[in-house]
């Protein structure tokens, strides 16, 4: 398979990328294959941002190119057994807080290596994530954070897991600018990270674990 | 108690000129929302009262807790679409101020920002898409409520012997592109139009600077305060920083210094790989105030003896950390960058929602009793 697709998005040339996928979705291409391509180009790029080659700001471009390569790709899919996913995470911002910019990251790196990611957004009540929890037995559950007030809904959604016996079949991880060892330890959580590569390097180690 | 031998303006001042004051200075941003929280109060109760409580309750907190020496950080949500943003303000489920952050306006737009200037585009366009606001004469009725809150402001921390730390809450020109581009959007211009980006920051910077300069002066502040979250190594390569951010800001900082005004840099984010660069600014024409995400020690190694430093008491640590591991860190700030002068003590970007009251009055005890020179 040629690599020219993958390094197009490494480089970020976002209209030669999403060009190239409309031309070879519509041209009968296997939209598995492509895609493929493309995840292999974000993989390379969350390596260059792990060895401080690439900033945020690249990984960012780079996720915004992917989505629309997946966008591209999505009404091609229906005719395509998609593989298993390499787990389930579910993410979100939760109550009182409503940035999405690092959850949104995450995201797209995420399903980018193969993950099925349910996001739920911002401002999220804990029940919310519960009954999520409850419906898609995920792997993994995420929660960021970018002000304190979140502290608190973060602590209340781990103690509903907690009572639900679902905390102890997922792991727990919290990200974000206030985020902390100290937050780690106050909401129960198994990893923190102010490094949306950090926490995707964590899902696939746990994930090649079990 | 130790003896206190200067006032909080002669303190500050020496902090950024570099001398060792008498004791630390100490430098708090608070907001309306944890103010309330701090006294019991709704936030969202007290914010739809008007500017007025919302000041009230900071200068309660402040009176309660002893005082400190400079005062900023308030931020009152009306006035977010007063710079293009969209605010959602306090509400019980959400008891912070936040910006909705959307993209306000359109790539296609650079050309009327840069054709009509900063002030009149959010004025007559960007206004409009983010309030309820539907004509000039609300602006300016907005705008000139703002003005006798920022002279009522000034009044009453000057009354309490203390110092407004910035006037206004302001943000960089950079960051103003970002929030009303939004991250992303604003970022593929960066990448994908980097022209018309540099025509709109060097045709509104100016203006931005003359404003500044305008405001400061008409409120007899020697301290401009403006916010940038973005433009750090946290989110951008050196080759953005340096082309886009850099230059604009050596010319921000030149200009309000030739006015004998000091920059206060609100730097939130991490920045080590960039703080090198704030070398080049004139010997104390700045304070680079760091949020507990930039390496504070490292920071005083490169800037110590040529420019102020300010911060960092992390949020964390304030909400979730006991009042001895507090003051354990604010004497080691003193000790390991107030050493020789240079450090207004402050908390990392302001005083978050959740802050323990015993925590802050911690903080503000070690300051005013921690003199180690």
């Amino acid at each position: 398979m040629s690599d020219a697709l993958a390094m197009a998005l490494v480089e970020l040339k976002r209209d030669e990328v999403l060009g190239a996928v409309k031309d070879k979705a519509e041209s009968g291409d296997d939209p598995l294959k492509i895609l493929e391509e493309c995840r292999r180009g974000m993989t390379i790029v969350g390596d260059r941002f792990q060895s401080g080659e690439f900033y945020l700001a690249e990984m960012m471009l780079a996720a915004e190119i992917f989505k629309g390569v997946v966008s591209i790709l999505d009404p091609h899919m229906e005719k395509v057994r998609p593989p298993k996913p390499l787990g389930k995470v579910v993410l979100a911002t939760l109550k009182g807080d409503i940035h999405d910019l690092g959850k949104d990251i995450v995201a797209t790196l995420l399903r980018a290596r193969g993950f099925e990611v349910h996001d739920l957004g911002v401002d999220v009540l804990p029940a919310v994530v519960l009954d999520k929890v409850k419906e898609v037995n995920p792997d993994f559950v995420g929660f960021s954070a970018l002000i304190t007030s979140a502290f608190a809904s973060m602590k209340e959604a781990s103690e509903l897991l907690v009572e639900s016996g679902l905390r102890e079949k997922c792991k727990l991880m919290v990200g974000g600018g206030v985020t902390t060892p100290a937050v780690k330890e106050h909401i129960g959580a198994d990893f923190q990270t102010l490094d949306a590569m950090e926490g995707v390097s964590y899902c696939l180690k746990e994930i090649g674990g079990k | 108690m130790v003896k206190e031998t200067m006032t909080s303006e002669e303190r500050l001042m020496a902090a950024i000129s570099l001398e060792k004051p008498d004791r630390v200075p100490i430098a708090i941003n608070l907001d309306t929302a944890p103010a309330a929280r701090l006294l019991g109060l709704n936030s969202w109760e007290v914010v739809s009262q008007g500017f007025g409580p919302q000041l009230d309750v900071v200068l309660q907190v402040f009176d309660e807790y002893g005082g400190w020496d400079g005062v900023g950080g308030l931020l009152p949500p009306d006035l977010f679409p007063v710079s293009g943003m969209r605010a959602k303000p306090p509400s019980e489920g959400s008891p912070e101020n936040q910006v909705l952050e959307g993209e306000v306006w359109k790539p296609e737009e650079y050309d009327l920002l840069v054709e009509v200037g900063w002030q009149r585009f959010v004025n007559e366009q960007l206004v409009f898409r983010v309030s309820d606001m539907t004509k000039a004469e609300e602006i300016a009725e907005l705008g000139s409520e703002w003005m006798g809150f920022l002279v009522r402001f000034v009044e009453e921390v000057k009354k309490r012997g203390a110092q407004p730390y910035g006037i206004m809450p302001n943000v960089h020109p950079f960051f103003w592109m970002s929030l009303t581009r939004s991250m992303v959007k604003f970022t593929e211009d960066l990448y994908y139009r980097p022209d018309v980006v540099e025509r709109a920051l060097k045709a509104i910077v100016p203006e931005w600077t003359r404003f500044a300069i305008e405001l400061s002066k008409g409120m007899n502040s020697k301290i401009f305060f403006f916010a940038e979250e973005r433009a750090g190594c946290f989110f951008y390569p050196m080759k953005i920083f340096e082309r886009f951010w850099w230059p604009y800001t050596v010319e921000i900082v030149d200009a309000l210094w030739s006015e004998g005004i000091v920059s206060l840099f609100h730097l939130d984010q991490c920045w080590d790989q960039n703080i090198p660069y704030f070398k080049q600014l004139p010997k104390g024409s700045a304070i680079i105030d760091l949020d507990g995400t930039t390496d504070i020690f490292a920071a005083k190694e490169v800037l110590g003896g040529h420019l102020c430093i300010g911060g960092d008491v992390h949020p964390s640590l304030l909400c979730l950390g006991k009042p001895e591991e507090v003051e354990a860190y604010c004497k080691r700030l003193i000790d390991e960058v107030g050493r020789d002068g240079g450090l207004i003590l402050g908390v990392g970007c302001s005083v978050p929602y959740e802050a323990k009251p015993e925590n802050l009055r911690a903080f503000i005890e070690t300051g005013k009793n921690y003199v180690p020179w």
